[in-house]
């Protein structure tokens, strides 16, 4: 089998020749710069700085050699542009505290009085700035910049500035990813324009320069209880303008092009609990989510993503509701998420891309011996009939010992040797 | 004594227009500020916070709640000064060096005050020292310390060591919690207590300064 071929035997819940691993293809299961120079070095790969793809959470490039030099099987087919607003082009060197990088030209960056990293929405540094490094740190958050809100003048247009329709240069982006994703060896996994609903790490919009709406973080999940019907109207009008963008961007790429597209990140479930009850998610995302679904479904063969962090087990039937066909991170480590109940109860429907070593604690943290009997436990859990896609629990996150990264490598490969009885 | 529960409504329901009202009209009619804070904004933090851990209630109801109750609190507390209403408490809370995330931090820290504590918010990215200071300062009785990035809970760990080198340790508890957090972890680095959500902070805290359990 191809890797592409892999990729799509796992998502049609068919059994591969071996389980299909992914590590950088989107933005939720990507690999910190640092650790994919540490990578690199590991497996003795030409010296070079590596790319910084997604400054928001500073995620390096897989490129073709690591992606082979680690087993993995699965390309990003990114957005044109960032997180920040600017493309990923045009490469200059950067020095983020002590590793070289390459940042695309607009990754532009003053220092704050407390050392702090901040950057620019559309690297225009003549605007207020959207994101904050502190020293020292590894990622940016975002900086939030509110108007004072005045309920009687909140208007859902405001909110709804970066979900219109996209422009030609984006089309055209989308024509040549697509037709490199079409001859990809790999499977592929594409970003989408506009399909995120209330995602929170969008909210405050760090790619727009003057953000207007409701862009703090805690004004958003309070107007969640508190000014649902602006959501819904919200909610509404972006699905008008994601089924003409998605129209666009089907006819640019075609249908080869992409196996799975990432729907949505919203993130619904802390480490806990859930952020709202199922009887909410169902009426206020759900319907969306399925028109979202629905069109993709009738007009596509591309399988849905959906990505939402914490403890989600209960909302994971109104997610097949939904119409997604994958669930990322999985997160294993958060309340109800026990894998085996997870394969049992839901593993027939839904494909699990995640969930395959906890990055809280052991990755991090662990020996390499307990990331290896981890993995190999989680492979057995989720890999039956299909339906799953080796990634950690998120990111690779920087600090991450590369022994353990490598580890878990060697664990998904050595399930794999034993599954085909080598 | 007041025994209209308009104030307890009003924040159970995360109405913090309705709150205020009802602060400034009991507070018109005569009744003692003190009696507003014990007798109906604790009882309703403590209902929200049943709600909470009952699943009736999420973080936005958390939120609206901690807003309702800030709102009559800012009214009261002068008058409380005034009094000389002790706090149950002092507590330093701040999300540790590094780590830019507030939401859980501002909930338990908004919460706290709604059980009656005296809460001096450091705010994110708090080093060590500024957290030793303010300790000195405030002579609190509890730190709470919040991480929400796996990258950043070794700061937790720093910081509960800079507390030893400045001789401050044994003069105050030190809570922790965060998404990554754990009771292990706070065993390992030697942390007082742990919660993993914010209404069962407050029981914690209380039972920290001896005023009673976890508050269901």
């Amino acid at each position: 089998m191809t890797s592409r071929e892999r990729l799509q035997a796992a998502l049609r819940h068919e059994q591969p020749d071996r389980i299909p691993v992914d590590f950088g293809s989107t933005g939720t299961t990507g690999v910190h710069a640092s650790v994919v120079a540490g990578l690199r070095e590991h497996y003795g790969l030409e010296k070079r700085p590596v790319k910084i793809h997604e400054p928001y959470q500073m995620l390096g490039l897989v490129e073709d050699d690591l992606r082979q030099a680690m087993g993995l099987d699965v390309e990003g087919a990114f957005a044109l542009n960032t997180m920040f607003g600017f493309p990923a082009e045009a490469w200059k060197p950067f020095r983020l505290w002590d590793l070289d990088v390459l940042v695309p030209v607009d990754f532009n960056t003053t220092v704050d009085t407390n050392g702090d990293l901040l950057i620019y929405p559309e690297g225009d540094l003549s605007a207020p700035p959207s994101g904050r490094m502190p020293r020292g740190g590894y990622f940016f958050d975002s900086i939030i910049r509110q108007e004072p809100i005045d309920d009687d003048r909140l208007d859902p247009a405001d909110n709804l500035e970066e979900f219109g329709p996209i422009s030609e240069a984006e089309v055209a982006h989308y024509r040549r990813i697509g037709a490199r994703a079409a001859a990809s060896q790999w499977g592929v996994i594409a970003a989408l324009p506009g399909t995120y609903l209330g995602d929170i790490a969008l909210v405050p919009a760090p790619f727009l320069k003057y953000p207007k709406g409701i862009r703090d973080v805690t004004e958003w999940y309070v107007s969640t209880r508190s000014r649902r019907s602006y959501i819904h109207k919200m909610f509404e009008k972006q699905v008008e303008y994601a089924f003409d963008n998605l129209a666009r961007v089907h006819a640019a790429v075609g249908d080869a092009a992409f196996d799975a597209v990432f729907v949505c990140g919203t993130d619904f479930g802390t480490q806990t609990s859930t952020f709202c009850s199922v009887a909410t998610y169902r009426e206020l995302w759900l319907p969306y989510y399925r028109e979202i679904s629905g069109w993709i479904h009738r007009n596509t063969r591309w399988k849905t993503f959906k990505h939402s962090c914490g403890a989600v087990e209960k909302l994971i039937p109104s997610f097949i509701e939904s119409g997604f066909d994958i669930l990322n991170p999985v997160q294993c480590s958060a309340s109800g998420m026990d894998p085996r109940h997870l394969k049992s109860a839901y593993g027939r429907t839904l494909v699990f891309w995640g969930g395959g070593v906890d990055t809280q604690k052991t990755l991090p943290f662990g020996t390499p011996e307990e990331v290896r009997r981890e993995v190999l436990e989680r492979c057995e859990v989720f890999s039956r009939d299909g339906g799953f896609v080796f990634n950690s629990i998120h990111n690779l996150q920087a600090g991450t010992p590369v022994a353990n990264v490598v580890a878990m490598l060697d664990a998904v490969r050595e399930f794999n040797g034993s599954a085909k009885g080598d | 004594m007041d025994d209209s529960k308009i104030l307890y409504d009003a924040i159970v329901a995360g109405n913090a227009k309705a709150a205020l009202a009802a602060t400034k009209a009991a507070l018109a009619e005569g009744v003692e500020p003190f009696e507003l804070v014990s007798r109906q904004m604790i009882p309703a933090m403590d209902e929200v916070g049943k709600l909470f851990e009952c699943e009736e209630y999420f973080v936005p109801e958390l939120l609206l709640a901690g807003r309702a109750m800030k709102g009559a609190l800012e009214v009261i507390r002068p008058l409380l000064a005034a009094g000389g209403v002790e706090p149950v408490g002092r507590v330093v809370i701040g999300t540790v060096k590094g780590d830019l995330h507030d939401i859980g931090k501002n909930l338990v820290a908004s919460l706290l005050e709604g059980a009656g504590f005296e809460v001096v918010d450091l705010g994110t990215d708090v080093p060590a020292a500024k957290f030793a200071q303010a300790i000195r300062e405030k002579k609190a009785d509890i730190a709470c310390l919040s991480a929400l990035l796996t990258v950043t809970m070794p700061a937790m760990r720093d910081t509960i060591e800079a507390f030893r080198q400045a001789g401050i340790r044994d003069q105050v508890k030190v809570l922790i919690g965060g998404a990554p957090v754990t009771q292990q972890y706070a065993d390992e680095i030697g942390a007082d207590g742990y919660s993993d959500n914010a209404s069962a902070a407050v029981g914690l805290a209380r039972k920290m300064v001896g005023v009673g359990g976890q508050p269901n």
